[in-house]
């Protein structure tokens, strides 16, 4: 009995070594320097925002776990105060048009990557983040389309990769939110719907559907004067 | 064996060992653009190069520089990097800092840029670009452990790279004030006989300490030692 106890134990212990969990805290970004926006939007968020979880197995070595828990969540709740001077959460069952909106913002995650040191043969990790930023006008119509895509890079420490990992993944979140700031009114025009203004006449990003995120991101960071 | 490390030798050979180090040589090149000085109320920030530019300039690098600048009764004012760059969110992210002094005067015309580094008395930020790789190794070294005991044979080496270049920006004429650049070798040893003795060249320590000295009399602009 003891020699199996002592056995499943053994087991638990290799098999534990064999996977690793990062379950991070929800981000703080500082209070930024901008001039807000003067406008009521309203932001629907998507239900994995609230408990976000990356899988990964990655082939020769570890299988990897990342729970982002809310961060996402409290990111743009946070971004979205600092942005604009009323913002709306809505829920699932909110009609927006009803509200006396300006606009209302529905984040989304396309994609999370990341990379360890031994994929990237540096002592760093790495960790890529593409969220999609869907505007709508007063009247439910989309206006814009946005793909943010971000990056975060933190060298592995004494407190180990875990720790790393965390890092890079809040650096990416910051690094959207600074962009975010950065461009948002200049890529959507977002400001132009305030008090009820309709769509820009020539939408700045083409709402057709496209199977080429990236190539979309480029093209519209390209467009910044920034 | 014993004749080569009785009980009374163990304890002086590693004595040296700790005091002994590999082979450093290091050279450091200033290169001044206009002329510096820093009142008692002005202060430095030091800062790594974007890691979206390809920068892998180590933050405990950082933070020594930091730590040597600040130290001692001539020490300069230094304000830490995160704190800089979060009282200053979000214009110096690696995604949105200025990569070149003729982006700073659009810099200090956003809101609130400018009072938020009055305030905090930002002369100079020092930005750093660079890294410690290991260049080169070789030997060999095996270890083995019995019933009777242990121990270690044979000859490791390997030599690491320090190469780091700080820019110096001058926030009160918005340009540049020049640049230092360090590059430290060092060679660290480690024969074993038994018991294995590390000759340790602390290649970035020193290539820290020699920059944060040249750093330090560039902005001062004393003549170096």
């Amino acid at each position: 009995m003891k020699r199996t106890a002592l056995l499943g134990l053994l087991l638990a212990g290799l098999l534990t070594g064999c996977g690793a969990s990062v379950k991070m805290a929800a981000p703080t970004i500082p209070t930024p320097l901008l001039e807000q926006i003067e406008m009521t939007v309203g932001v629907r968020m998507p239900a994995n925002f609230e408990h976000f979880v990356h899988e990964e197995s990655i082939y020769g070595q570890k299988e990897w776990s990342i729970d982002l828990g809310r961060s996402n969540a409290a990111l743009f709740e946070q971004l979205f105060a600092y942005m604009f001077s009323t913002v709306i959460k809505l829920g699932p069952e909110d009609d927006p048009q009803l509200m006396a909106l300006d606009a209302v913002i529905e984040p989304s995650i396309d994609a999370f990557e990341f990379s360890t040191p031994e994929q990237s043969n540096t002592e760093a990790f790495a960790v890529w983040i593409r969220y999609r930023l869907k505007v709508y006008d007063a009247e439910g119509d989309l206006t814009s389309n946005w793909p943010v895509a971000a990056y975060g890079k933190s060298q592995t420490t004494t407190l180990g990769g875990s720790a790393a990992l965390q890092r890079a993944a809040i650096l990416a979140m910051r690094d959207a939110a600074a962009l975010m700031i950065m461009k948002f009114d200049n890529v959507t025009r977002i400001s132009a719907l305030a008090g009820g203004g309709s769509a820009p006449s020539a939408p700045i990003v083409p709402t057709q559907p496209t199977d080429r995120p990236e190539a979309q991101a480029t093209a519209l960071e390209g467009q910044s004067d920034e | 064996m014993s004749k080569l490390f009785n009980t009374a030798k163990i304890p002086a050979v590693l004595v040296a060992a700790t005091l002994a180090s590999g082979c450093i040589t290091s050279t450091v090149i200033d290169a001044r653009t206009s002329e510096t000085g820093i009142g008692d109320n002005e202060s430095v920030v030091i800062m790594a190069k974007s890691y979206h530019l390809g920068n892998e300039t180590e933050a405990k690098y950082i933070r020594c520089i930091e730590d040597n600048l600040a130290r001692g009764r001539s020490g300069l004012n230094v304000i830490p990097h995160q704190e800089f760059v979060d009282s200053l969110f979000p214009w110096f992210e690696p995604r949105t800092a200025p990569a070149e002094t003729k982006n700073l005067a659009k810099l200090m015309d956003r809101p609130g840029v400018a009072e938020r580094i009055a305030e905090q008395g930002v002369r100079y930020i020092i930005w750093l670009d660079g890294d410690t790789d290991r260049v080169a190794g070789g030997g060999s070294l095996s270890c083995a452990a019995g019933p009777g005991g242990g121990g270690c044979f044979g000859f490791a080496w390997w030599q690491n790279d320090a190469d780091y270049d700080a820019s110096v920006w001058d926030l009160q004429g918005l340009e540049s004030a020049g640049t230092v650049s360090t590059d430290v070798s060092g060679t660290s040893f480690m024969p074993a006989l038994v018991i294995p003795l590390p000759f340790i060249a602390r290649t970035q320590s020193k290539a820290c300490k020699t920059l944060a000295d040249h750093l330090h009399n560039f902005i001062v602009q004393e003549e170096p030692a």
